[in-house]
């Protein structure tokens, strides 16, 4: 995958997704589509990195379960 | 139009610079009140989450920093319309406008440290063998070998613990006195002895990194990490109360059952 | 692409390794198979086991370190756990389940064990 990265370029990376994905404002309410909750919290880094077509496809439908992209 | 936020900044003034948004859309702020929202229009909810979209994510709330005190969103938060958009600031007003007082002028900083905890257990476990000899008494039964084993490892554990704590505590002890807010974390896999973020006022930020580098070099076994200055990711917090939420939680809890397998798709 | 922080340090590698250990908070594989409903169930059960389990070794060890167990008793429990952790073992290899298979993760509670 990451063949151009070097080390340090991922230690700076999980950094980073370490504090933009589990840190920060959390707002919720009717009005807010925030799916950052269930599908990034609770996923293993290295699924979050490849994309969602490739996680469709693994779970062989679109957009089932904590995976649903609006509510 | 749903608008995707990167996050709440302390000024009404619109952003003056033309900054780059997820997939080259143009940032832009919202005012209410003395605060600001910023924003870009994303017509279809992100798909495909790539690392990319976090690392402009980051770039977006890191060009902020530089001329506002800014309460950095959790990555993927939209809000359908500007009408929702303008009602959710009013319910969260109170509490931005407190986060951004108590925010201003201070910077996050991480802090890791890896330590030997291969030779900490054999150290412990050497001290603990020369405290207590071998007592070759009679006999011994299955069930006392094996609660004596189980001992053995807590008590190993419980210094292993100890001796982390210890040496934290050390370390804290510079840190923390330029910090006017901190998180520690200790232990988080065996190696990684401290995961720790300190809220940094701006002006004591050079003192902050000597400290570091004192304590690093007082520790020449262990490895260090010092990153930032990030926005106050590990600092916003939030009091409001909304029912809207509270039920996301319940339901928040019953996917992550489902996702676990441990419940079948209905519910059984 | 980042504007503003820097992340120092003189061994990269072993951070990366860290963190990423503790950022997997399920295991990295995806069912796809959603129908497993005996499996999960399965899993219930022995996770609640496990903790229960966990639970009355610590008790024990507590008793042991205050000294409150005879030399009679600390046999018999001991005997009584080590057949509990056998049992253990023997249903997560007959089911196919690893240890790290059995461990709720409560959200926002963090892991139960």
């Amino acid at each position: 995958m990451g063949s151009v990265m070097t080390k340090s370029a991922d230690v700076t990376l999980l950094e980073v997704l370490d504090r933009v994905l589990d840190k920060g404002v959390v707002i919720s309410g009717d009005m807010v589509i925030s799916v950052a909750d269930v599908d990034l919290i609770y996923l293993g880094l290295k699924v979050l990195l490849s994309s969602v077509e490739t996680m469709e496809q693994l779970r062989g439908s679109p957009f089932a379960g904590p995976m649903q992209e609006a509510r | 139009m749903k608008l995707y936020l990167y996050g709440i900044v302390d000024s009404s003034d619109r952003i003056k610079e033309a900054i780059d948004g997820l997939r080259g859309s143009r940032v832009y702020s919202i005012p209410y009140c003395d605060i600001g929202v910023v924003v870009s229009e994303i017509d279809q909810v992100t798909q495909g989450v790539t690392q990319g979209c976090v690392l402009e994510h980051e770039a977006v709330v890191e060009k902020l920093m530089a001329d506002f005190t800014v309460l950095p969103m959790r990555f993927r938060t939209l809000v359908d319309g500007r009408d929702n958009l303008l009602a959710m600031m009013q319910s969260y007003y109170r509490d931005f406008k407190g986060n951004l007082e108590r925010l201003r002028n201070k910077s996050e900083f991480g802090v890791k440290v890896i330590w030997p905890a291969d030779k900490v257990k054999e150290n412990i476990v050497n001290r603990l063998r020369s405290d207590q000899p071998e007592t070759s008494g009679p006999r011994r039964s299955a069930g006392t070998r094996f609660m004596k084993e189980k001992f053995e490892r807590y008590r190993i554990d419980e210094e292993f613990q100890t001796r982390a704590d210890q040496f934290i505590k050390a370390m804290d002890i510079f840190l923390g006195k330029f910090a006017v807010e901190k998180r520690l974390e200790k232990l988080k896999t065996e190696k990684l002895l401290l995961d720790a973020a300190y809220l940094v006022e701006k002006s004591q930020a050079c003192d902050f990194r000597e400290a570091f580098w004192h304590i690093k070099s007082a520790h020449p076994g262990f490895k260090f990490l010092l990153s930032g200055p990030w926005p106050a990711y590990n600092f916003v917090g939030l009091s409001k109360h909304d029912p809207a939420r509270d039920a996301e939680q319940a339901n928040l809890f019953a996917e992550v059952a489902r996702s676990q397998d441990l419940v079948g798709a209905d519910g059984v | 692409m980042i504007a503003h922080a820097i992340v120092e340090t003189d061994s990269p590698d072993e951070f990366a390794e860290q963190i990423e250990k503790s950022q997997d908070a399920l295991p990295a594989k995806i069912d796809a198979n959603p129908e497993n409903v005996e499996k999960g169930l399965a899993k219930l059960v022995l996770t609640l086991i496990e903790l229960i389990r966990q639970l009355l070794e610590k008790q024990a060890i507590r008793r042991v370190e205050a000294g409150s167990l005879s030399e009679e008793e600390v046999e018999r429990v001991g005997e009584t756990l080590m057949k509990l952790e056998n049992k253990m073992a023997q249903l997560k290899e007959l089911l196919g389940l690893k240890d790290e298979d059995l461990n709720l993760n409560l959200g926002p509670l963090g892991d139960l064990m």
